[in-house]
This record gives structure tokens, sequence and C-alpha cells, in this order.
């Protein structure tokens, strides 16, 4: 039925606009298709009309053309008629046999065949996976997991976030009616499993803690960050500059937020970039960013760098009290034999830098390798 | 001269808002100030207890904001001293009786007559707080050496922040007990200001004889032996803009330790 021309790709079994979009991005990802007509295969799932626009322009970011989408959902086949794409009805079911043995020659229908154990795996194997036909959808979910966590650990972010997408899309749409090219990366947004189980953090030194330590670094974070939000209307008079960072590693930072002010309990800031506070972090406040936290005194309260997913994110400060960092999708605690109440100060500070290594939160001392 | 309204507030309880208020406000009326002292804990009224007023109640704050009485009907004189004065709480209602418009108008009138309109706040940060705080424009926070009543106080310091009107806030360490700084037991007051970066305004030492004027109805200022009574019109002064150095709280805990002080002063 399609040629060596069409790439397909079955998303039957996905049901939210979330999971699409990221099995999508994963099998565009994982595989070299440039140049080729894609195939959608949905089921019953209904998309409109912006998220069908963000999903054509994701494949054009990867070089490939959104062709033909097959749907059982009116609906969604009227909006990809109106996109000039190709409409299919499905054929009863694909694991026809003889549908099957029919089409085998010329296709591949892609998804993911379940790991046996949802063990973490390297960029390598994501390469090296095979794809069959017949699966158990919450088996897939779950190795898609475990590939999206992995790949957004080696640098490559992907798209679940359907949210942001959308509004970036529909945003390029209304402002410049042109469509562009390329989808900037967005970091993942696990789907929630369970709730992590905390690893301590600790220095270099004390590495050996770590090797019977779980591995923990599906974490949860489904909430949007749209703006630089700020509860309690506490922060109306902060000075907020925006300034363009080339920083390649992260990825999803346009722009840095500084704050004058030392955060108390109760106060949390939120950033949809890196943040740098000039003051303390007290315990009891919230520091929440896209991008980098550097404190500029004290941290004492939680500091979650790169909440969407970001794994590269980095949180600094003078003196690392905190009492939890978060980083990306992993959580530590404050070691317990360091839960000092409060603070000695002291003339001497060791500025610190926490850092993601192999799915734990490290310090290391600033321009530490 | 309008005068200025201070909050006397803290988050946790117990730590000494009332006898705050009533000390600090007996000790500026001692020093020859106007003071009105605003109890705006409505359904647990104590500063009116701690003053020994009880019984010349008539009339209430809630009373004024209903309009069943004039301002200056529902102001009750001190015993002892004609410079101060009792704006006291309901006991029969909550805190919902009254609004923080309500009561930044009364303090705005408060301010025309007196020097000082002191208002006790209840403890917590919901609507009694937010009602104490509206007519402020200085806060004093209390907190004890304690990590709760630090955090809470944190807390506070926060909100406060963000209050129009409140210009500045200045912290009050309550109830230090040397000895058990000394032992290391107790964080000292240094390491409280230190954790809440914040201007202090004073140290009271805990004292015994708080409780019992607590319980006569005499605020221990009036008691010129008290240490507690001292500490409590250093920070009057203060309040009034006077430098006053801090008060030397460490007193020799053990006999050995007078008779080391007694030959360290011959000597």
């Amino acid at each position: 039925m399609y040629d060596n021309e069409y790439f397909v790709v079955d998303m039957a079994s996905c049901s939210s606009t979330g999971e699409i979009i990221n099995s999508l991005s994963l099998a565009l990802e994982t595989l070299n298709h440039t140049g080729k007509k894609i195939v959608m295969k949905l089921n019953d799932s209904y998309l409109n009309q912006s998220q069908m626009l963000s999903i054509q322009s994701l494949i054009t970011s990867y070089g490939c053309i959104l062709d033909t989408v097959e749907t059982i959902n009116e609906d969604t086949a009227k909006i990809a008629e109106n996109m000039n794409l190709f409409v299919q009805k499905p054929i009863e079911k694909r694991i026809d046999e003889k549908y099957e043995k029919e089409n085998s020659s010329n296709f591949e229908p892609f998804t993911i065949k379940p790991e046996p154990k949802p063990e973490l795996i390297s960029l390598k194997d994501v390469n090296g996976l095979h794809f069959e036909a017949d699966l158990d959808a919450m088996e897939q979910r779950q190795s898609q997991i475990n590939i999206a966590s992995d790949l957004t650990q080696a640098g490559i972010s992907l798209s679940s976030d359907f949210e942001t997408i959308e509004k970036q899309i529909s945003n390029q749409y209304g402002m410049n009616e042109e469509i562009s090219t390329t989808v900037e990366t967005f970091p993942t947004v696990a789907p929630i499993t369970e709730t992590p189980e905390f690893a301590t953090f600790n220095q270099v030194e004390e590495h050996k803690e770590f090797e019977n330590a779980e591995k923990n670094s599906i974490g949860v974070y489904k909430k949007a960050y749209d703006e630089n939000q700020i509860h309690d209307d506490q922060w109306e008079e902060v000075d907020f500059y925006e300034t363009p960072t080339n920083d390649p590693v992260v990825s999803d930072t346009k722009n840095t937020t500084y704050i004058n002010q030392t955060l108390r309990s109760g106060q949390i800031l939120e950033a949809d970039g890196n943040v740098v506070i000039i003051g303390d972090c007290h315990p009891g406040s919230e520091v929440r960013a896209l991008g980098d936290i550097t404190v500029w005194g004290v941290l004492s309260g939680i500091a979650h760098a790169g909440c969407k997913g970001n794994i590269n994110a980095k949180v600094r400060a003078l003196k690392m009290n905190a009492v939890q960092l978060r980083i990306g999708n992993c959580y530590s605690r404050r070691p317990d034999s360091t839960n000092i109440p409060y603070i000695i100060r002291s003339s001497i500070f060791t500025p610190e830098e926490a850092r993601v290594v192999d799915g734990e939160i490290m310090l290391f001392k600033i321009n530490q390798n | 001269m309008a005068g200025s309204v201070i909050v006397i507030t803290s988050g946790k309880g117990g730590v000494g808002k009332t006898t705050t208020s009533a000390n600090i406000g007996t000790a500026l009326a001692h020093l020859g100030y106007k003071v009105v002292l605003i109890d705006t804990d409505i359904g647990l009224r104590n500063l009116d207890l701690l003053l020994g007023l009880e019984n010349r109640i008539v009339y209430t704050i809630v009373d004024v904001v209903e309009e069943r009485c004039k301002l200056k009907q529902a102001l009750v004189k001190d015993k002892k001293n004609p410079n101060l004065c009792l704006l006291a709480a309901a006991q029969t209602r909550d805190k919902s009786a009254l609004d923080a418009e309500q009561l930044k108008d009364i303090c705005e009138k408060l301010k025309e007559d007196f020097d000082y309109v002191l208002v006790d706040c209840p403890a917590g940060i919901e609507q009694g707080f937010q009602n104490a705080v509206a007519g402020a424009n200085e806060a004093i926070v209390v907190t004890t050496p304690e990590m709760s009543a630090i955090r809470d106080a944190d807390r506070i310091i926060g909100l406060l922040e963000s209050k129009e009107g409140v210009e500045r806030y200045r912290l009050l360490v309550n109830r230090v007990r040397p000895k058990l700084i000394k032992a290391n037991d107790m964080m000292g007051v240094d390491d409280v200001v230190e954790i809440l970066s914040c201007d202090l305004i004073g140290v009271i030492p805990e004292d015994t004889n708080i409780i019992t004027s607590t319980n006569k109805g005499e605020p221990v200022v009036n008691d010129e032996k008290s240490l507690a009574g001292m500490a409590y019109i250093n920070v009057a002064k203060r309040i009034t803009g006077e430098d006053v150095p801090l008060l030397d709280i460490d007193e020799p805990s053990t006999l050995l330790d007078k008779i080391k002080k007694f030959f360290a002063k011959k000597a």
C-alpha cells in the first residue's frame, strides 16, 4: 500500500496528544527518515487544527513531510483535509495476518518493543532498538518514558509538553503568518509513574554512598511554567530584565531573571529562564526555573533547576544548604548528617555547583570538573 | 503631628506578642508619649488582662466598627498612666467581625491624637493578621530563639515586605536564656539575627517576673528591678529613636561565677 517513499508511524495506541508528539519525535529522532513522506496512524484521537499544525511543523523540522493521516475520527479527518493532507480510514486491524503478509514487504509500522526490564538504557541502546508491531500499550508507555528520560540525559530533548509547543506554534502563525521550518526542542515531561525515592546529594568525595543507591531519574513535573509567574503578588516591585543567553548547553533558556532580594519562607519564585538571586534563600522558600539557578548567598530552601526536564541545568550557591535539590527529573535531599537546623555563618564560603552525574545530583566546587 | 502605627506580630503563637505590646505601650507612656494599644485578637482577647483593665471595658473595637459607639468612648484609660489607652477586642465575636479597611480607618483616626498606636496582632497569617497589618507603617516581629518561631517570623517578614505602608520592620528576640546560649543549647541572638537578616530592636531575657506580673495585671516595666522590664524600656526608647545599647543580660550563673565577677571588678 505504501512504498519506500513513505514512513508509517503507528500511534493507534496513543491516547493523548502529548503521547502522539512524544512517540512521533522518538520515531523521527531514532531513525533517519529525511525526505520521506510520513503516514500517521491515529485511531480515534481528536486533534484540533493548531495541534495538527504543530505536529506538521515538528515533522518538517526533521526534514520529512506529513503526507497522510489515517484516522477514524471524523473531526480529525476534516481538519486534515483542510490542511491538504490525504486522509484514509485505517484497515480494520493491523494485527490481521493477511494484512501483515500483504504489506510486510512495503513498510514496517513503527512501534516500540517493550523492554523486559524498565532499566535505564544508554543512547547506544536506543539507536539499536528494533521495532515490532504487536505489543502491550502499558509496557510501551513505560519503555517510552525510559528512552525519553535517557535521551534527555544525553542532551537530546524531546517534545511532549503539548501546550507549550502549541502555544509556540500558534504564536508563530499568529505573529508572522509563515510556517517556521524549525520547531524548538522542548524538554520532556515524563508522565507521573511514582513518587521518586529521594537520594541524598553529597560531596564528590563521598561518592561511595551512591553506589548502592537506587537510580530514580524519573521525576514528575506536569505544571506548565508559562511566564515569570510569581506567587502571592509579592514580587511586583522586583527588578526584571530580559537578556539573551548564547549558552548552547541550556537549550530551553532565553532569558535570565535577576532578583535582588532575599527569598523568605513561603515565597516561591518561578521563572522561564535562568535565575540569579542576589541574597539568601531561606528555608521554606522555593525556586523553580527552566534553566540554571544561581544564588549569590546561602541557599537553604528548595531549588529546582531545569524544572521541565532539562537535566543539564545547574544550581550554584555561595553556600549550599538546600533542603532539597532538584534538577530536571532528579530529586535529592540534604544528607541527614549535615542536617543542621541553622547554619553557622563564617567568612569563608565554598561556592558549590550541583550537577547531574549518572542520574544523581552531585555537588562540585565551582570550576571543578 | 501624626503618630506612627506599629504592629506587633510574630506568626507563631505564644512567643510574647501581647506581653510585648502591653510592656512597650506602658514604657512609652512612662516616657511621656501618648499611646493607644489596639487589641485585634478578637475572640481571644488578652491585652486587657495584662494591663488589668478587664473590668473597665464597656465598648470594644467591634462596637466602634459597627457604630454602636464613638471611637473615643471605646478607649479605656490605664489605671496609673493617663497617657496610655486601650482599645479592647470583643470576646464574643471572631476575626471576621473586622476587615482591613475598617482597622485602617481606626488607625488613621487614632494617629491624629496619639504619638504611638500599637496594634497587637493575633497569631497566624490569616484574616486577623491581614487586619492588624493594614494600617501599620512599622512592625515589630517578635520571635524566640527556637527554630519554629524563627521560621514563622521569616514567613511574617516576607509577608510584611510585600505589604504597602509597612516602611520598616524590626526584630525583637524574646525569652532569651543566656545560660542555655552559653551552654550552646540555645541559639544565640546573633544567630537569630543572621538567619532572619533583619534589624534588631531588642532582646528580652526570660524572666519569671513576667508570669507573676501577667497574673497580677500589671506590666513588668512597672517593676524597676526586673531585667525584662528594663529591656522593654530600652526597646521603647529605641522606638522613639533614642540610641540605647543592648542590655547586658548575662547574669552570673553560679556562685563561683559571682565570686569571679566580684574579684574581676575589684581588680
